[in-house]
């Protein structure tokens, strides 16, 4: 799926994404978390990968299943931009009263926090990040350590 | 599907009722909306959101602003989230700072 790189178009980024995990059989948790996951990365590269740069362009969102896991692929050509070296909140940032904070990362905590496994690299002059669902079980199994 | 927000004031309580989905695309209309309820210096906050299906982090932003923006003695209720919703306020510790209730009555 290609789309313009618009927060309007936001929408129609979850509703590829709900389709995806529908027919990969995941659980609404697991589909909401996704939905949740690549809007906030989505929202990223449109907001500083495409429009604060003076960039114009596409998203391209691919999925894949397999028997295992459900993968989807999210490719851009705004600036090179890893989420994973985001600084994030920590135990005490989110400890913080509401009052007391200068709230930045908290979108990417969401994403990454939301999937099993999330990778991105930098091809060319595109950006791939890969968002990755267990469809079995497994992912309660490995539990969701707080690092 | 896109977001509403609707602000009533009783008695000096501000309620503010959200549907749909909130995103980056829409989170400022929500937070014109709590400069419209902090504009009339309500006693307190109330955030009905029922039928929100959908919070981004740009929701969770406005509301800090919303904390920030009213008196530090204002309180501030969110009333019947769904459970990913809930989930995201608590993941992001809100819950410190902000009343989560599944009902509302007026004092």
């Amino acid at each position: 799926m290609v789309l313009p790189a618009s927060v309007d178009v936001l929408g129609d980024v979850r509703r590829f994404i709900k389709n995806a995990a529908e027919q990969a059989g995941l659980d609404g948790k697991s589909t909401y978390n996704l939905q949740l996951a690549l809007d906030e990365i989505v929202t990223n590269v449109i907001l500083y990968g495409y429009e604060a740069s003076g960039l114009t362009g596409n998203i391209v969102l691919k999925s894949d299943r397999t028997e295992e896991s459900l993968v989807i692929t999210l490719e851009d050509t705004g600036i090179a931009y890893d989420p994973r070296t985001r600084e994030m909140p920590d135990e005490v940032d989110l400890s913080k009263d509401l009052e007391d904070r200068p709230i930045g990362g908290l979108g990417i905590f969401l994403a990454i926090n939301g999937v099993d496994e999330f990778n991105y690299e930098r091809a060319g002059n595109r950006n791939i990040n890969t968002f990755t669902v267990y469809r079995s079980r497994r992912r309660q199994q490995t539990g969701g350590g707080s690092s | 599907m896109a977001l509403t927000s609707t602000l009533t004031m009783e008695n000096g309580v501000a309620k503010i009722t959200l549907a749909g989905e909130l995103d980056a695309s829409v989170a400022g209309a929500f937070k014109e909306t709590i400069e419209q309820a902090a504009a009339q210096n309500p006693t307190r906050l109330v955030l009905f959101m029922e039928g929100l299906d959908f919070m981004a982090s740009a929701g969770l932003r406005v509301l800090v602003f919303a904390k920030q923006k009213m008196r530090s003695d204002v309180p501030i209720y969110i009333i019947g989230c769904q459970p990913p919703v809930l989930s995201s306020l608590e993941m992001s510790g809100f819950q410190k700072s902000v009343y989560l209730q599944d009902s509302y009555t007026d004092e």
